[in-house]
């Protein structure tokens, strides 16, 4: 039925703890899995799943993400009714930017006025999962929820990263914690919220209207409801779902692909992830390559050795390469002899004949983002050049745009080479 | 009205492809390692801004169809998206066409709506990269009524080409179809460039073959027809043996062909497929490896289609196999083409390995080759052959299977 759903995708985020990755692209926007970007999850769960009206919220650095999204072709989302449509942030009365995913959805609040929907599905483009939400509207339904949200349980040590839910065995949600130190349970939210309409608009209005409110859907709207005894419930998810929030995490669930049960099915006939096609011809190996245990995407050529890594589309390894456990985003040309080790390295670089990327032992962190890149990686941004030779250790960041005259000597572990500033 | 229309000869039955073409025109072959031959004709259309295209179809057209759809892979799908030309019946008139001209002449009532300035007929059996509208200028500069592209074929191939003298400012003087001899270089690559109304004039007469009772007619009566020479890469892919030479010959060192150019990309239909995965004792050379394949064994000198599996122990060599395909364990393929959704069973050899002069051994459609069987260079495997048909476990040399509906097992 034509216009029966309607999903909002938050796709503004900033993901701060990716680094250099979500530096100059949404965190949605960031590529995974060797030829996807993570906001594909969420966009082919939604056509998957019969939504076929779709608006993506976007504000921090949309270019990225609206260039991925285009007319939403490979959704099947460029419809004559419904289909994608980017919902950027306009200046109210007020002139601010979105506050938080509450304030997002409230100032587009408008979106719903002509649609014929009962409820609204809010889903966030942060995250790896497939999920089929057709599961979630009949849970809601069949509990005459007004608000339901999708939980999932995470390890004890971790509550503290996440929105936990208490709830009856029903499912009936009985408390709301944001990010607690500690907690009776593990079940956290996934971001991924269905809501009666009219209600939804109401509670919008009402913490609009409240100045101590920031304005978030974990922070401050989900509680207050579950505080007022809102029949608000949580549809428990057992299958793989990752917030690929941290560097770490990112490569981790990247190079689970590689298992040889991958927690994710990316060639599942009945739950394709949709995204852009790049026009690229079928991967090329060359007499002397060696490759074990890797994934590789149309138009890379291999002539060197890859072993437990991912490439994505266009990458060429020349003979006397070797890349190992990383991950090589799109038309990065590897110089001869170079080599490669725990490495991150965006699209379009270049590193130089011979050069050494994560080289030697750890001795600290990150000199300039300590938190997030300490636990061996190196990461290079994207379109940086690396000069021949150069020996560079882990935990070190290479910025995006790099010259190869920025480079004075070889980059020692947890060193830092910034790019030109980022013109905007 | 636009100024140029394209209309694409898809209807040839293939006949020298024998097995690969028993359900699909020639134009539908995979090639390349994600293409379809097709896919070139209708690049070098869309990158030559021609947006006005028909497919005329005729024999086993159901995966033109399905590759072609709206026309949306090669941004055709605007202004009416692509348009298929099939045979149909009349109240007074039945028509399979008989010919190439005959095709045409049936259609001319589509043609004759668009009006377009000029037709540009190609053949969707084709596999190279032209920009059509550099063929365009020379029709106009030299004021033709027909313009011919040709290219320089060795002495040894012009009984497979029609043969074009050509007299100055390259007019041609003569076409002479297949001669076992030729005094000229100049192969007509079966391509042409017609204005409007000679077209409309010519086919009045409700011609068979656009060579024979268009072409050559027009050439005797002083049309003025002019050569235009294509220098790269073309290929005629309708032989088993030039269909084989020209796919593995993107997997040498240094191939003709280039599939990756970005300024004049090869688009075809996306397969929506996850990047290849390669495991611990994968050994991959001088191959093209598509998005969708997983491969655990030995490739060397071969292309895989999307989706094809290569389990631990399995060899394959000097071979092409197409989407979906499983090679199972230990088993060997070695100088043979595997059409799509073919299983070859563990232990099962197909041509003779270590030998490189056997005949081509090939593996029609749907094929299940069982465990340990043993199909000789040379043999041809059925479509949609199973266990029954390997009564012994060996296909000698010229052997064939029958072919077998695709519903044997239901019925």
């Amino acid at each position: 039925m034509i216009g029966s759903r309607y999903a909002f995708i938050l796709a503004g985020g900033v993901g701060s703890r990716l680094c250099l990755l979500a530096e100059r692209r949404a965190k949605p926007a960031v590529p995974f899995g060797g030829k996807y970007r993570i906001i594909d999850f969420t966009l082919s769960n939604c056509v998957n799943s019969g939504v076929y009206d779709v608006g993506v919220l976007t504000q921090y650095r949309p270019v990225s993400l609206n260039r991925h999204i285009g007319s939403g072709r490979p959704w099947d989302l460029d419809r004559l009714h419904g289909g994608v449509q980017i919902l950027q942030p306009s200046p109210g009365a007020d002139r601010e930017w979105y506050l938080g995913t509450a304030d997002a959805i409230y100032r587009n609040l408008v979106h719903l006025r002509r649609r014929r929907v009962d409820e609204v599905l809010v889903l966030s483009g942060d995250h790896v999962y497939t999920m089929d939400y057709n599961v979630l509207y009949a849970f809601h339904a069949a509990n005459r929820a007004t608000a339901t949200v999708a939980v999932t349980e995470v390890p004890e040590d971790q509550v503290h990263h996440f929105g936990i839910l208490e709830t009856e065995p029903n499912g009936r949600v009985t408390g709301f914690l944001e990010k607690p130190k500690k907690a009776s349970s593990r079940l956290a939210s996934m971001g991924v919220y269905l809501f009666d309409r009219t209600r939804l608009i109401r509670w919008l209005v009402e913490d609009a209207a409240m100045d101590q409110s920031s304005h978030d859907f974990g922070k401050d709207l989900l509680p207050r409801l579950v505080a007022r005894g809102e029949a608000v419930f949580a549809y428990r998810f057992n299958r793989y779902w990752q917030d690929v929030g941290t560097l770490d995490s990112y490569y981790e669930s990247n190079l689970q692909l590689l298992s040889d049960k991958p927690p994710i099915a990316l060639d599942d006939p009945d739950w394709i992830i949709h995204t852009q096609s790049a026009d690229r011809p079928p991967v090329r190996f060359a007499p002397g390559s060696r490759v074990a245990n890797s994934m590789i995407a149309n138009g890379c050529r291999v002539e060197g050795a890859v072993e437990r890594s991912i490439l994505f589309p266009g990458v060429h390894v020349p003979p006397g390469a070797e890349v190992r456990d990383s991950i090589v985003m799109h038309d990065t040309r590897v110089g001869r002899g170079a080599w490669l080790d725990r490495v991150i390295i965006d699209k379009e670089v270049e590193i130089g004949e011979g050069a050494r990327v994560g080289s030697g032992q750890v001795t600290s962190a990150n000199l300039a983002c300590p938190d997030h890149l300490s636990s061996g990686l190196t990461v290079v941004g994207k379109g940086a050049h690396v000069p021949d030779g150069i020996r560079i250790g882990r935990n070190a960041r290479i910025g995006a745009y790099v010259r190869a005259s920025s480079f004075g000597q070889d980059v020692p572990c947890g060193g830092v080479v910034d790019g030109p500033e980022s013109k905007h | 009205m636009s100024d140029v229309m394209a209309v694409i000869l898809s209807g040839g039955s293939g006949e020298r492809l024998g097995v690969l073409t028993a359900e699909r025109a020639v134009a539908a072959l995979p090639f390349g390692g994600k293409y379809r031959v097709i896919d070139f004709c209708l690049s070098n259309c869309r990158h030559s801004d021609i947006v006005d295209v028909a497919i005329v179809t005729q024999h086993a057209p159901t995966s033109l169809h399905d590759h072609v759809g709206s026309g949306r892979s090669w941004d055709l799908d605007h202004r009416g998206g692509i348009l298929i030309l099939q045979p149909y019946t009349t109240r007074s008139h039945s028509g399979w066409y008989r010919g190439t001209a005959d095709a045409i002449t049936q259609n001319w009532d589509v043609i004759e709506e668009r009006r377009p300035d000029r037709v540009l007929v190609l053949s969707g059996d084709h596999v190279y990269r032209m920009n059509y509208r550099a063929l365009m200028e020379t029709h106009v500069e030299s004021g033709a009524a027909v313009t011919v592209a040709v290219t320089r074929v060795p002495p040894t191939e012009t009984r497979r080409f029609g043969m074009a003298t050509l007299g100055p400012e390259g007019r041609i003087e003569e076409l002479v179809e297949k001669p076992e001899r030729a005094a000229t270089p100049f192969g007509s690559m079966g391509i042409y460039l017609f204005d409007y109304e000679l077209l409309a004039e010519r086919l009045r007469p409700r011609p068979v073959d656009l060579v024979l009772d268009v072409l050559r007619p027009a050439i005797a009566d002083g049309v003025p027809v002019q050569a235009h020479e294509f220098e790269g890469y073309w290929e005629d892919v309708g032989t088993v043996g030039s269909y084989y030479r020209s796919n593995l010959e993107l997997v040498a060192a240094a191939p003709r062909l280039a599939l990756f150019d970005p300024r004049w990309p090869l688009l075809t239909r996306d397969e929506e497929r996850p990047p290849v995965r390669v495991g611990d004792a994968a050994r991959l050379e001088d191959s093209l490896v598509a998005n969708g394949c997983r491969v655990d064994g030995v490739v060397r000198r071969s292309l895989l289609f999307p989706g094809v599996r290569v389990q631990a122990g399995a060899e394959i060599e000097d071979s092409i196999v197409m989407a979906d395909g499983v090679v199972a364990r230990d088993a060997r393929v070695t100088r043979a083409i595997v059409d799509k959704y073919c299983r070859i069973g563990e232990g099962a050899v197909i041509g003779e390995p270590g030998s490189e002069d056997s005949g081509l051994t090939i593996v029609g459609k749907d094929a299940h080759v069982p465990a340990r069987a043993h199909v000789a260079g040379g043999a041809v495997v059925g479509v949609g052959a199973r266990e029954d048909d390997f009564a012994g476990g060996v296909i000698d040399a010229a052997e064939r299977t029958p072919s077998r509906p695709w519903y044997q097992e239901l019925v």
